[in-house]
């Protein structure tokens, strides 16, 4: 009998404001305390809100996302010999400024990390790094490859801080408050992570896979340029597609980490996405979202926000949800609150939306 | 267009998006229960909305709100996914080699895994010399030429 092709994570790395290496994200988002301060990276005189969570010593954008690939293949126990070949699907904001364009980006990356096979630069906003994780699974699923690495960045600049600020989508408060009463906005937070996804080579290589990548989704609103449609149809979508290529029902899912922005329409789109997904499931399967903590990494989040679900679920710990202030009611889910809860779930979803009415679903698995 | 300023990203983005859709579909619009999916490639996305946040910023301005909400390619496609009840997923990509053989990759793959039944590819590239161009292709399902 011919096993089915599975997508396993075989390394993974991120950086935020959390602290560096992938046991640092897990240790802050389990501790719980939002790592939100002043900005010092810029001028924030002007603008309404002035905190984000940043690392305090931080390299380039490409200089972390080099060593963010190279630890994830260290992770991954793959030799630069093993590296060869293997294609890079790469997550960063489509129009900078300044810097090298992301084109550039990816083929100094790869060249730098010894990754020479396909390159792919994905600029879907804050679904860039899910996408590009989905799509790396249904090609190794598929036959297509047996290894790709997806490495994702972003870090506090002065454009994007001053666009959210613009936009008034910054929480005036200084805290980020997903699903919860007196929710105000989002926080910036820096993020750069890479993965290694591959078919069972790794197993054979004697590598423990962190987790599978069991299912994914991706869906659109077809509603508006930037805001989410109300029902969450198209979140609800892609969480269908991503059970449905698990092959599991609703209530196998243990945790979900929400994209929940602390945004007032974003977070009540989001609960209707769960229900109208996962049925009466919706409100007993523990929800928070980790943004709470280390910030919004906008095309970075999916990647960053799938290191840390996947550690927690493998741990047995699920993530708190900071800044809860009390209940709303348009947000009825079991949302952790207060301390990490522990589970002996197999399996997790960690979702992402964006403008555009885009959405992704990932289906995390392990055990 | 209502709602995007300054540039014409997203105008020209529109536009060919939905002289593609009148000519594979005509006022009838996309058939129910297809799930279109739209591939955005550009290798620096709106470049005069982005230059001009840049500029303000360094010169200590302030930035009017609607930057805010068409500072990512996405908010094209979704006016468009709005306009045309287009369900599919939303991807946009800064092409690594030839524009066009990068979005039918990606198109192709949204079909082949099945999160779409066909994809609109929009091309689309500023330059600070020329106009802005771009061209709009849709892949599969049942549109005919």
């Amino acid at each position: 009998m011919v096993e089915a092709r599975v997508a396993q994570l075989t390394g993974v790395h991120a950086v935020s404001a959390l602290g560096r290496g992938a046991e640092a994200q897990l240790a802050g988002v389990l501790a719980g305390v939002p790592a939100f301060g002043p900005v010092g990276r810029f001028d924030t005189a002007a603008r309404r809100v002035t905190v984000a969570a940043t690392v305090s010593e931080v390299g380039t954008l490409p200089d972390e996302l080099a060593a963010a690939i190279d630890a994830a293949c260290r992770a991954a126990g793959l030799d630069r010999a093993q590296r060869a070949g293997c294609a890079l699907l790469l997550a960063v904001h489509g129009g900078p400024a300044v810097g090298p364009t992301p084109a550039v980006l990816a083929g100094q990356l790869a060249t730098r990390c010894g990754l020479s096979g396909h390159t792919r630069v994905y600029t879907s906003a804050c679904v860039s790094a899910s996408t590009a994780v989905a799509d790396a699974a249904a090609r190794i699923t598929r036959g297509d490859v047996e290894r790709v690495v997806v490495a994702a960045g972003y870090l506090v600049e002065p454009d994007q801080f001053a666009l959210f600020d613009a936009g008034r989508a910054l929480a005036v408060d200084g805290a980020v408050r997903p699903f919860s009463a007196g929710r105000r906005g989002l926080l910036l937070g820096d993020g750069v992570a890479a993965v290694v996804l591959e078919s069972s080579t790794g197993r054979r290589r004697g590598v423990d896979p962190v987790a599978t990548v069991a299912g994914w989704g991706r869906a659109g609103d077809a509603f508006h340029p930037c805001q989410p449609e109300p029902g969450g149809t198209g979140l609800a979508r892609a969480v269908d597609g991503a059970l449905r290529r698990a092959g599991l029902p609703p209530q196998s899912v243990g945790y979900v980490n929400a994209n929940a922005t602390g945004t007032a329409q974003s977070d009540t789109a989001e609960a209707a996405a769960l229900r109208r997904a996962l049925g009466g499931h919706a409100s007993r399967v523990p929800v928070s979202s980790t943004k709470s903590v280390h910030g919004h990494a906008l095309e970075a989040s999916g990647l960053l926000e799938l290191v840390v679900t996947a550690l927690a679920l493998r741990h047995g710990e699920l993530p708190v949800n900071a800044g809860w202030l009390g209940p709303d009611d348009s947000c009825p889910l079991n949302v952790v609150r207060n301390r990490p809860q522990r589970t002996t779930a197999t399996h997790a979803l960690t979702l992402n939306a964006a403008f555009g009415g885009a959405n992704t679903a990932l289906l995390v698995g392990v055990g | 267009m209502p709602g995007f300023v300054h540039s014409d990203f997203a105008p020209v983005v529109v536009a060919v998006a939905e002289r593609c859709l009148r000519r594979a579909y005509g006022s009838a619009g996309v058939p129910a229960g297809m799930r279109t999916g739209i591939v955005l490639v550009s290798a620096s996305g709106d470049l005069a909305s982005a230059q001009h946040v840049r500029a303000t910023v360094e010169a200590g301005g302030r930035i009017g709100p609607l930057f805010f909400f068409q500072s990512v390619p996405n908010s094209a496609a979704g006016h468009i996914a709005a306009r045309w009840n287009l369900r599919g997923p939303v991807v946009c990509l800064s092409p690594t080699g030839d524009p066009y053989t990068d979005g039918v990759g990606e198109a192709d793959l949204l079909r082949d895994d099945g999160d779409a039944d066909e994809v609109l590819l929009i091309l689309i590239e500023q330059a600070p010399d020329k106009p802005t161009e771009a061209v709009a292709v849709l892949l599969g399902g049942g549109a005919r030429p």
